[in-house]
């Protein structure tokens, strides 16, 4: 009884443990070059801001805006990384993991807050999977040409 | 009704993905370096989406004989997980012989402890052979080969190894065995509870699909290392012109 209650508790944790190394290995994929500024400037996404407003204070100035900021920008990428220069429509395997994980850091971003733990450590983890998500985009766009428009001019237009 | 959609979606959702993993690798080459996940792959595709299949279409789902297919290939399954992991550890210890041989007895111990306590267990409970003994064995194998995959994890963060595809690799098993060795001990917890053992039916699945989702990442995204030449020696008489 003792032993299976102890398997229970360590592979539980062992799942979430693995479930997010991987999710931060497919992070630290390297781009060829920084894809998401532009894409961050295009559709005036906030994350960044926020990520330099972290650092430099330690925490966000604002809990509310902070939420509404990441939500934003997540359902803003989800949808580009959807729909911009995407053949097939459909997310992909890793795409759909790191939405995962999002989602389950967001919740844990709520709970740290409700315990008042630090929550710094988990949002810069959620600007890092919109960063990949934003180079995704960048990289996808910048392999296809829209005409005369530059890419930033082609996702204005979507 | 939309349990049974959502089960046999998620098991279709698997063969295909078991499927496409395995073309993948063998379409970009690596087949050679992904050895051992290869042959998991066709054992699992094998098992997966042609044995039982064949078995449940023979027997039917409440027969004995299915039943006694279903755990005993589960069963040749997690072995199979167990050989692979091993694999892993020799492609981790690769150039380093001293270390291999120190882990090879090791491993064999690892194995010999869980065929112990689980062969006691079937001293206890050899009338529940499909209940309690299959649950608790199969929840000692799951364990066991988690915390060997695990051990191979800090192996290679502690040795900083750049072998990312081998880092995946481990990530994606790690996936698969915690899942189940969780729900097997919950279900041994609950003593039997049929909730928790329908929960495998999902869990073990949804478990496998994201081991084969990370392999199939680090299939396409990760980077081959680069091949370096071998410095050869200069043929002898290249060598006697210039020395002439």
């Amino acid at each position: 009884m003792v032993l299976a209650a102890f398997i229970l508790i360590s592979s539980t944790a062992l799942f979430f443990f693995y479930l997010q190394a991987a999710c931060q290995r497919a992070l630290n994929t390297r781009f060829e070059q920084e894809y998401f500024r532009s894409i961050v400037n295009a559709n005036r996404l906030e994350f960044l801001s926020l990520r330099k407003e972290l650092e430099e204070y330690g925490h966000a100035v604002d809990y509310g805006r902070l939420r509404m900021t990441l939500k934003c920008d997540f359902l803003a990428l989800t949808y580009l990384l959807k729909n911009a220069a995407n053949v097939n429509q459909s997310y992909s395997r890793d795409e759909s993991l790191l939405m995962f994980y999002f989602r389950a850091l967001f919740v844990i971003v709520a709970a740290r807050r409700i315990f008042r733990l630090s929550e710094k450590k988990a949002v810069l983890k959620l600007t890092a999977i919109l960063e990949y998500f934003a180079n995704v985009v960048g990289q996808r766009v910048s392999q296809y040409r829209f005409g005369n428009l530059a890419p930033s001019d082609y996702l204005l237009e979507l | 009704m939309s349990d049974s959609i959502l089960a046999y979606g998620l098991q279709y959702g698997g063969y295909i993905l078991e499927f496409a993993v395995l073309v993948l690798i063998l379409r970009t080459g690596r087949w050679r370096r992904w050895m051992g996940v290869s042959l998991y792959l066709l054992l699992l595709l094998s098992v997966d989406a042609v044995g039982r299949p064949l078995v449940l279409h023979k027997y039917g789902v409440s027969s004995t004989q299915y039943e006694y297919f279903y755990w005993l290939s589960d069963v040749v399954l997690t072995l199979g997980a167990f050989l692979l992991v091993c694999s892993l550890f020799r492609r981790a210890c690769a150039g380093q012989e001293k270390i291999w041989d120190m882990l090879l007895p090791t491993l064999g111990a690892v194995f010999a402890l869980v065929l112990g306590i689980s062969l006691a267990t079937l001293h206890e409970h050899y009338k529940n052979l499909l209940t309690i003994f299959m649950t608790e064995f199969q929840q000692n194998l799951y364990f066991a080969c988690l915390v060997l995959n695990t051990l191979l994890y800090i192996l290679l963060q502690r040795r900083q190894s750049e072998d990312e595809e081998l880092a995946m690799t481990v990530c994606g098993l790690g996936i698969q065995f915690a899942g189940p060795a969780a729900n097997f001990a919950l279900v041994y917890l609950a003593q039997g509870n049929a909730s928790f053992q329908a929960l495998y039916q999902y869990l073990g699945v949804f478990c496998t699909i994201g081991m084969l989702a990370t392999w199939g990442y680090a299939v396409v995204h990760v980077p081959q290392p680069a091949k370096v030449a071998s410095k050869e020696r200069s043929p002898v008489w290249a060598s006697s012109a210039l020395r002439s």
